[in-house]
Formats: C-alpha cells, sequence, structure tokens
C-alpha cells in the first residue's frame, strides 16, 4: 500500500479537493472499512486518497429531519444509523440492515455513504434504501447538485452512476404514507455466523398498511442474488390492494415467486446459486406468513 | 500438600496472571519483537500445487537495493525435516503442495522483501496432481513423496496404525444390530490470532543461535532445529515470547524456522519471518482430513459388541506429528465406552494437498464424531433410549480397557447423567411436524488422555524453586505458557503450599538455556506434570525450610504450616517469618541456598508394538447435551444451550476452567458448523476470516458447565487434563442434535446452512428447480 492523503474539514474543501484531483486517479474513503481490503490487495501507483472523515458539517455527518422527510448525510456512521430513533420507530429497515452490518467495531466508522458508493451486490445499506426507495443527493467538483433515485444509481457489479469527480452529499426517506397505519418493515440477513458476516442472501422490505389492512405502499429489495441489488418491482406491485391477514398460501407463494425472478445468482465459495435462490423464496415467504414477524 | 479440605488458593477463581499485560496491550509478542540491524525475511512459495523446478532465476531479485540475502536449496547444507524426514526445508526439484517453499530473502524493509520475491522468477513443468487419498493409492498412481521410506507395500503410503483386541467375529455373532456407515471430515485450522512468527539471531563469533519462536515444544524444537542444520542442540538457544494461540499447531518445526534461521547465519543479522494472515492460512498446519469406515454392533440388551474401523487419512505431501494422531483415535474406539472388540486400522496417504498437523483433540474429534453418531444409530435401531444405551455402556471406575488403559478414577456416567438431567434430555424430544424451526438435542461423550501421553521416552517435566531473602519466590518450570493459563496455576500452587502471596510469585519459562527439560505443551499435560513436578520441588525445599525453622524456633516438631509468609509450628504456637528463615539459611552455617529442583516423571507407560499399555497418569472423561433449532428455510443450526460436564478432577481455579470449556466450546461448534478450508486442485479457496467461517463472540450459546470432581490421586490436588476436552464431543453432540431435529442423517462435517437445507429439502422432497 502506498498512497497519498488529502484530508478536506469542510464540504467546500472537499469540493475544491475534487476540483484538484479530477483528472487524477483519486479514491474517496470514509471509514475505508472496504477500501482498505481493496488497496491491501492492489497497491495501484499514483493513488490519492480523499479521506472525507474529518469533513465538520452537521448534514454531512447527521441524521436529521427535514419538511416530514429523513435526511441522512452521506457520512453519518452505521453506529448513528442504529442509535437514531426515527429510524428505528418509521424505517425498521434500515435500522436492522445497519444494526447487522458486519462488528460493532466496524459499524463505528462504516458509513452509509461508503456503503452506497462501494455498490457491493451484497450492500445491506443499500438493500434497505432501496425498500424504501431513497432520493440520492449529488454534489460535483463546480458545487453543482443534483439527484437521482437509489433505484436508478447502480449500472453493474460495483458500478454506479457516480462520475468522476461527484460525491454524495446526502439521501433523503421519504415520509410514511399518510394513510398507513402500520408498517410491516424488516431486514433479514442470512450467513453462517451472527456477526462480522457478509450476506449470502439478503432481503429488506417496507410494507405500508391502512387502517383496514389493506397494503397500499411497498418496497422490497435483496442483496447477494444478483450482480447488483435488486428491487423487486413485480412483487411489490402483486401485493398492493391485498390484505395483509388474509394472503393465501397460493399468494404468498406467487409472491415469493415474484420476487426469485429477480434473481441471477452465481455459484461461489460462500453458497450456490441453488442456496440463494431457495433461500430467497423461502424468506420472500415467511414476511408474508403470520406469527413469523421479526 | 495442602490438605484438600483446608485449601485457599487453589479452587479460587484467580484472574491470570499474564491478563493485565494481555488486555492493555503491553505484552511483547514475537511481532513485537525488535533487534538491532534486523532483516526481514519472506518466502517464495510454488505457483503451482504438483510441478518439477525447472529453473530458479533471483539475479533481479539480487541487485534490488535493500535486498542483503536470497536462499534456495542449491544455498543450504541441511538436513530434511518433519516426523518422517521427509520433507526439505527449501525445494530445489519438485514441488508438491500448495506451500512449497523455493527461496526465501532478507531485506532491510518487508515491503522490500516482498518486492525481492515478485523478482524471483522460477520455471515450472506442471504436472496433473493428486488430491484424493484413494487415487494416491492406486497402483498407477506416481510416488508423491520422492522421500517416503517405502516402508509399506504402497510407494504413497506414509504410516499405519494397527490395534485389535477382543474376538470380532465371536462378537458379531453375538449381535442383534449391525451398522456400517462412512463419514468424511473436513480440514480445517487453528487460526491463532497471533500469525506464525520467527525472529532469529546468529553469532559468528561464538558459532550460537538465539531464536525467538512460538514452540509449544522448545526442547524437541531444539533439537530439531539442530538436526536441520547440523548444529549442537545446545549452540540453539529458544526464547518464547507471549504466544498468540497454539492449540497444537506448534508442535511441529516448520520450513519457515529453519529458513530464517539460515538467513540469518548467512547474513549474520538478525532476520524476522511473520506470516501474513492469508500466509497464515495457506502455510500453517490444519487438522487432519479423514474418511472413516466404521461398523459396529450391540446384542439385544445394548451392550456394544464391536467396532470395526478403518481409516484413510489425507496425509498432504509431508508428514507431521499429525500422521501419529491414530495414538489417540484408537483411544476413542477402543476405550470410550465399554466395547468387548475393537479392530482398527488407519492408514495415512501421501496426497498433494498441504500437511496437516495436530490440533487440540489430536484426531480425537473426528473419532468421536463418528462413534457417538454410530451409537445414535445403534440405539435407533433397538429402539433404545440414546440416554439409556449411552449409561449402560459408560466406562466406569477401576475398569481397564481392552486397549490397556486404567481409569483409576472415572466420571464418565456421573457426567452422562448429569448433562441427561440439566438438559432435560428425556423429555426435551417432542416434535412439532409443522413450522419453519425444529428444535432437536444430542448427545455425546469423550475420553482423553488426563495425565500427560508417553509418546516419546520420558513425559517428564522439571522444576527449580527458589526462595530470595525478601520472602519471594521464583518459581523455573520446565513446561511453558501459550496462553492456557498453566503460569497461574503454577503460581496458585506454590501459594498455597509456601503460604506466599500471588504477588510475590514469580515464574521464569521461557528459555531453554535456563529451565530444566519438560516435553512441552501437548496431550493437556501441563497442569498435571508441571503442577506435579512443582509440588515435588517444593516438598524438597521445605525438607530445608523446616530444618532451619526447627532449630530457629527450638520447636520439637518436624512438621510446619506455611501461612501468610511465615512457618508456623502450631502444636508449640510458635512462628518465624519465612524471609527469615531464607536469610538465616543462606548467611548462618552450613550456608545453603532456599533452592530445590525436582522431576516428574508420571507413572504411565510407554505402549508395546500393539499399542497397549497405561499410557497416561489418569483419563479425563465428558458429555455434552447440545439443544439446537434448525431453521427449515435456510438451514441455520442455532445453538440453544450446551450442557456439559466434564470429570476434571479437582477444580484448581474456576475462572480459568471456565474459559478452556467455552473457548473449546466456539472452537467445536466451528468444527460442526461453519468451518471447512476449501479447495480446488490443491489450492485454497478462502484463505481469509471473510469466507473462512471461524465464530465469534456473538456465536457463544448458552453454556451451562457442571465440573465433576473424581478427585484422582495422581493428579496434583486431584486435578486432570482438560485443556483439549472441552471441544472434542462438541461437533458430534450438535450432528446428533441435528439429525435429531430434522430426522435426516449427516456423514460429514461442517454442517452448514447449504448441506443442512438441502438435506432437509431432498426429505421433504421440497426441491424448486432454480
Amino acid at each position: 500500500m502506498n498512497f497519498n492523503i488529502e484530508i478536506p474539514h469542510s464540504i467546500d474543501e472537499l469540493v475544491l479537493t475534487l476540483n484538484k484531483f479530477k483528472n487524477k486517479n483519486y479514491r474517496i474513503g470514509a471509514g475505508c472499512t472496504d477500501l482498505l481490503m481493496e488497496l491491501k490487495n492492489n497497491s495501484a501507483s499514483n493513488l490519492t486518497i480523499i479521506n472525507i472523515s474529518q469533513v465538520d458539517d452537521f448534514n454531512f455527518n447527521n441524521v436529521k429531519l427535514s419538511n416530514g422527510n429523513v435526511d441522512i448525510g452521506a457520512n453519518t456512521t452505521a453506529f448513528k444509523i442504529c442509535e437514531n430513533e426515527n429510524i428505528l420507530e418509521n424505517y425498521k429497515t434500515l435500522h436492522e440492515a445497519a444494526l447487522n452490518l458486519a462488528s460493532a467495531q466496524i459499524r463505528q466508522v462504516a458509513t452509509i455513504g461508503g456503503n452506497i458508493c462501494t455498490a457491493s451486490p451484497s450492500g445491506d445499506l443499500i438493500c434497505a434504501l432501496m425498500a424504501l426507495k431513497a432520493q440520492l443527493y449529488i454534489k460535483n467538483s463546480l458545487g453543482e447538485n443534483r439527484e437521482i433515485s437509489i433505484l436508478d444509481f447502480y449500472k453493474g457489479v460495483r458500478k454506479t452512476d457516480l462520475k468522476h469527480g461527484e460525491f454524495l452529499s446526502h439521501l433523503s426517506l421519504n415520509s410514511n404514507n399518510k394513510n398507513a397505519f402500520k408498517t410491516k418493515s424488516g431486514f433479514i440477513k442470512i450467513g453462517t455466523r451472527k456477526s462480522m458476516e457478509c450476506s449470502v442472501v439478503s432481503l429488506a422490505y417496507h410494507i405500508q398498511i391502512d387502517k383496514k389492512g389493506n397494503i397500499i405502499e411497498t418496497g422490497l429489495a435483496f442483496g447477494a442474488s444478483a450482480p447488483i441489488v435488486k428491487y423487486a418491482t413485480r412483487a411489490c406491485d402483486f401485493l398492493i390492494g391485498k390484505k395483509i391477514d388474509s394472503l393465501s398460501k397460493t399468494e404468498i407463494d406467487t409472491f415469493a415467486k415474484l420476487v426469485v425472478e429477480y434473481a441471477s445468482p452465481i455459484d461461489d465459495i460462500r453458497a450456490t446459486a441453488w442456496y440463494r435462490k431457495q433461500v430467497l423464496f423461502n424468506i420472500s415467504k415467511s414476511i408474508l406468513e403470520k406469527n413469523i414477524e421479526k | 500438600m495442602g490438605e484438600l479440605n483446608k485449601l485457599k488458593v487453589i479452587g479460587t477463581p484467580v484472574p491470570k496472571h499474564d491478563g493485565k499485560i494481555r488486555a492493555s496491550g503491553k505484552a511483547v509478542y514475537g511481532h513485537d519483537i525488535k533487534l538491532k540491524d534486523m532483516l526481514y525475511g519472506a518466502i517464495l512459495r510454488t505457483e503451482h500445487p504438483c510441478a518439477t523446478i525447472e529453473k530458479i532465476d533471483i539475479s533481479k531479485a539480487l541487485k534490488l537495493k535493500g535486498v542483503e540475502c536470497i536462499i534456495t536449496a542449491k544455498d543450504i547444507d541441511v538436513n530434511n525435516i518433519g516426523y518422517k524426514r521427509d520433507h526439505p526445508i527449501l525445494k530445489s526439484n519438485e514441488v508438491n503442495c500448495e506451500r512449497d517453499e523455493i527461496a526465501a530473502v532478507a531485506a532491510q524493509t518487508k515491503e522490500i522483501a516482498i518486492k525481492a520475491l515478485q523478482l524471483i522468477k522460477v520455471k515450472y513443468k506442471v504436472k496433473k496432481g493428486i488430491f484424493d487419498p484413494f487415487e494416491a493409492l492406486d497402483l498407477n498412481s506416481p510416488k508423491i513423496n520422492s522421500f517416503n521410506s517405502g516402508k509399506f507395500d504402497n510407494k504413497n503410503i506414509a504410516e499405519v496404525f494397527k490395534y485389535s483386541h477382543g474376538n470380532i467375529e465371536e462378537e458379531k455373532s453375538k449381535s442383534k444390530v449391525h451398522i456400517k456407515r462412512r463419514f468424511t471430515l473436513p480440514r480445517v485450522t487453528h487460526a491463532c490470532l497471533g500469525t506464525s512468527n520467527i525472529s532469529a539471531q546468529y553469532d559468528k563469533i561464538s558459532g550460537k543461535l538465539l531464536l525467538y519462536s512460538s514452540t509449544q515444544v522448545p526442547f524437541l524444537y531444539q533439537r530439531d532445529m539442530a538436526h536441520a542444520l547440523k548444529m549442537n542442540p545446545s549452540d540453539i538457544r529458544v526464547i518464547q515470547p507471549v504466544i498468540g494461540g497454539g492449540f497444537g499447531s506448534k508442535l511441529d518445526m516448520y520450513p519457515f524456522e529453519p529458513i530464517c534461521a539460515l538467513l540469518s547465519i548467512k547474513t549474520g543479522k538478525p532476520v524476522q519471518i511473520i506470516y501474513s494472515r492469508k500466509e497464515e492460512f495457506l502455510a500453517s498446519p490444519t487438522r487432519q482430513p479423514m474418511i472413516i469406515d466404521i461398523s459396529c454392533g450391540a446384542d439385544k440388551n445394548g451392550s456394544f459388541t464391536y467396532r470395526d474401523i478403518k481409516i484413510i487419512k489425507d496425509n498432504g505431501a509431508y508428514t507431521s506429528w499429525g500422521a501419529t494422531t491414530p495414538f489417540v483415535i484408537m483411544q476413542a474406539f477402543s476405550s470410550l465406552y465399554k466395547v468387548a472388540a475393537c479392530n482398527f486400522e488407519a492408514t495415512a496417504v501421501y496426497t498433494n494437498n498441504v500437511f496437516a498437523g495436530s490440533f487440540r483433540g489430536y484426531g480425537n474429534p473426528q473419532a468421536t464424531f463418528a462413534l457417538e453418531r454410530m451409537i445414535d444409530l445403534l440405539a435407533d435401531e433397538l429402539k433404545m433410549s440414546k440416554s439409556e444405551i449411552r449409561l449402560k455402556n459408560a466406562n466406569f471406575k477401576g475398569e481397564i480397557t481392552g486397549q490397556g488403559l486404567h481409569y483409576d478414577t472415572c466420571g464418565h456416567k456421573e457426567c452422562l447423567e448429569t448433562v441427561i438431567n440439566k438438559s432435560n434430555f428425556n423429555k426435551s424430544t417432542k416434535k412439532s411436524k409443522e413450522g419453519r424451526y425444529k428444535k432437536g438435542i444430542g448427545l455425546a461423550s469423550m475420553l482423553h488422555v488426563g495425565g500427560g501421553a508417553k509418546i516419546y521416552r520420558s513425559d517428564g517435566c522439571g522444576t527449580t524453586v527458589k526462595i530470595d531473602p525478601y520472602g519471594y519466590c521464583t518459581v523455573i518450570s520446565g513446561s511453558n505458557e501459550i496462553g492456557q493459563g498453566s503460569e497461574t496455576v503454577l503460581a496458585m500452587i506454590a501459594s498455597e503450599e509456601l503460604g506466599i502471596s500471588l504477588e510475590k510469585i514469580k515464574i521464569i519459562n521461557t528459555d531453554t538455556d535456563i529451565k530444566p527439560w519438560d516435553v512441552g505443551v501437548h496431550a493437556s499435560r501441563t497442569s498435571f506434570v508441571a503442577g506435579n513436578s512443582l509440588l515435588g520441588a517444593i516438598n524438597l525445599l521445605k525438607i530445608k525450610l523446616n530444618k532451619k525453622a526447627k532449630e530457629l524456633l527450638d520447636s520439637k516438631n518436624d512438621d510446619f504450616n506455611y501461612e501468610n509468609g511465615c512457618i508456623i509450628d502450631n502444636t508449640e504456637d510458635k512462628s518465624i517469618n519465612l524471609d527469615k528463615v531464607v536469610r538465616e539459611m543462606h548467611f548462618s552455617e552450613p550456608n545453603e541456598l532456599a533452592i530445590a529442583s525436582y522431576f516428574y516423571e508420571p507413572s504411565s507407560q510407554f505402549q508395546d508394538k500393539e499399542f497397549k499399555g497405561n499410557v497416561s497418569g489418569s483419563y479425563a472423561f465428558a458429555s455434552q447435551a447440545i439443544e439446537v433449532e434448525v431453521d427449515t428455510y435456510t438451514g441455520n443450526v442455532n445453538i440453544l444451550n450446551v450442557y456439559v460436564a466434564q470429570d476434571v478432577g479437582k477444580v484448581l481455579n474456576p475462572l480459568l476452567l471456565d474459559g478452556q470449556i467455552h473457548g473449546g466450546i466456539l472452537q467445536g461448534i466451528g468444527y460442526a458448523v461453519s468451518e471447512e478450508m476449501i479447495y480446488k486442485n490443491g489450492i485454497l479457496q478462502n484463505p481469509n476470516f471473510h469466507n473462512y467461517k471461524l465464530l465469534t463472540a456473538s456465536d457463544i450459546p448458552q453454556i451451562h458447565f457442571f465440573p465433576i470432581e473424581t478427585n484422582d490421586k495422581q493428579g496434583p490436588y486431584g486435578a486432570k487434563g482438560v485443556g483439549e476436552a472441552p471441544l472434542i464431543p462438541t461437533a458430534a453432540a450438535i450432528a446428533n442434535a441435528v439429525c435429531d431435529a430434522l430426522e435426516v442423517e449427516f456423514l460429514e462435517l461442517p454442517l452448514t446452512p447449504e448441506r443442512v437445507l438441502k438435506a432437509f429439502n431432498n426429505k421433504k422432497k421440497l426441491i424448486h428447480e432454480f
């Protein structure tokens, strides 16, 4: 490992730094929990790490309420997400995804922006944020802003829509539907160990239900079973208008099959494609089966 | 030795002697050693597991600034290493496994050394390797290790162990049920948190070699190193820094160690080699993978009649101490539970896989897994309860087994009864047919040596104990500390016997130039053997102290108590400070030292050629009942409760004992459900913690531990060895529990979620066409 480090201390400095390095070989690092591992294996020459962990900006480093929505700065650690009561109450899937991320030590430094931009096919926070249809806000080296839905952000294995010279500043979660009486929201992570684990299959769901028990809004995404984290549109649409408490076994099976249709896993050292699909099917069913709520 | 009912220190939860320095980061591990002008060594390993080496070109690497020395096989005059001397330190003509060392570099920095490795060009002629021991046994297969002695009728057999007692055919005819199975056990590794390391410092002027080494067996290591380097053993001094985990991995000497010494000898400067985590996975030893064919029977009453076992062990390309694990494996088959007849044959077969070494339990977890699975199958066949069949056949006090093991004390039955009761074993097996989660419970026992193991000419340990004029005590023990807590136990014994507080006791145990002989840390022997050795030394020392105390106190008594730094004559109500007695010994005639040495050799026997004999000073037993919940949606096995009863003889320190139990069980759970080194054509696919599923603190289940005290008169205060036992029956009990939960059979470990889900779905014909 041999690299230079730039340490901006404010968003303005970060923009200037990116401007200075936009034509050079650089990587942005926050918690660096993935980046360091990567650098150990490939030591590129003339590399600069732009270490954004020292950027002193409240909005960049924290969760805050904004007109009913929740804004989360890109530099917010997984630990802060776990601790946030608003997220626990309204977006349980994200809370659980953060809580199951790696280990207590890693959660202290790993950031939500890092998880989103690393674009791992098994990214736990990505999975939850897709189920919540998060909106991403991006800044470039001239200080200009743009936004994009997380559902459109991923372009391939570890490829995102982020251009050279851009960085993720924050993301926003819409408030739950005003007619939602309750939400069924959670994150299921399948692996061998109870911590320090990379998902073999993961599933995030956020289902909003009105007073009469009708499903009014749905979001469901899964990880580690395709080149990118996948949003299961047809499975989500299938549930709309149905009553949560009177789904038949056939309907639940159909729903689970619709989820699996989006999967295209490979055999690798952690599991076979067969296992991933079978488990994805089973856990998709489990979220609608009674008495199995987490 | 103090009276058992009046013990003050023994049996109390004294924190670990070295706990504070370890927890505060102040401990000096091998990785922390920095010597003046020290160079950094690195090893070039083969790119192919099986190939002929056509050319090694080091010219470019030699030109790299900062490189001080590069060695290949042609630069060194050495002997082969390993238990069978079949292992060249550096390979010259052929490479036979992924670990093989071809060249080594010493450079001014670690980075330069690694860069130099990349500049060494090796031309290989790649050959098709043999990775399946059965293929290696095929007569048409080529000879894998050219140094194989050829003692056996197949060129790829490294070692064979045969044992038998009783009349198998007769017992077969008495049997009502017979079961036959093949079990396959995986390759797992120790995963020590401190990676392998060594620092070597050769002094050209004196011709002496100083090694800072993490070996578990310093005196055997000294001899092996001397043989390898063609030196005099006593010209090699071994100092042990703090060791970051052993678990048996440091029982053999490996090529990197003489390589480091050779680099120091060539350069005249100290050289250090430290493995990266990846290298640790690739190049440190593993547990033996093996295939166990077993048939066994029981009569109509459920008494075990016979066991017939054939084992094929994948030896890998070279032979380590691991090849001798059948010593222990055969004990489990011949002597765990009563069995009238036993035939046993284990064959270690060379392959182009990496070689295995010794690992906590030494073959016993594999054997116990196979045996305890078979007992469940016998019970099912006989329609007997799984607890009843075990209780019926349990070992007992006074038993002399077919192999000649003498159970002077035996807690087997009590261990079984304890876990059966505490776990509610016989009531907890109500199965729900429907539902996602299925509960099950499994039972398994184990037998292991508990008083050393006489596999070398001596299984002894020497100790010198000294009291200084200030009343402090120094114990110089032949045994060593690898994290298991032996220093603490020795200090507790000295404190108990001499009435000296713990903080005034120093343990010296790291330097072969100073300490007396000991075989090393293995076979759960240290507390037993080194403890007895220390007690022997203290007894001799007390004779001297008593004599002086009697004179100074003008006492008629010959027997004194040692308490609170004083020597007390209770009958005459007189006492004198211990330090004063020592000063008087030193400074008044006849001027002698308060020092004594003792060599303790256990009463055990060296086994005969048929492997019969009482190989240990005592035997440890344990039973575990483990309750699991299997998620039939994912195949995950959740360990709910582990009930452990272990015959420890006597609890010396409940805190350290708990540590051994927790650590061993977690290691056993890993062996059962998650750990596996995955190879593809001899190349390790998961050399990292990311994909090698070592469990962590969050995976520790509820552990309910019940020590069983049988007070073995051979052991110090009645204690037996405890170190290896906790992991030995764990995988067996878990496998039995999972089989119980799902009503399917498993013939291999680990029970990964995928294997479990597949087995469950196959049974339920639930396979979706994904």
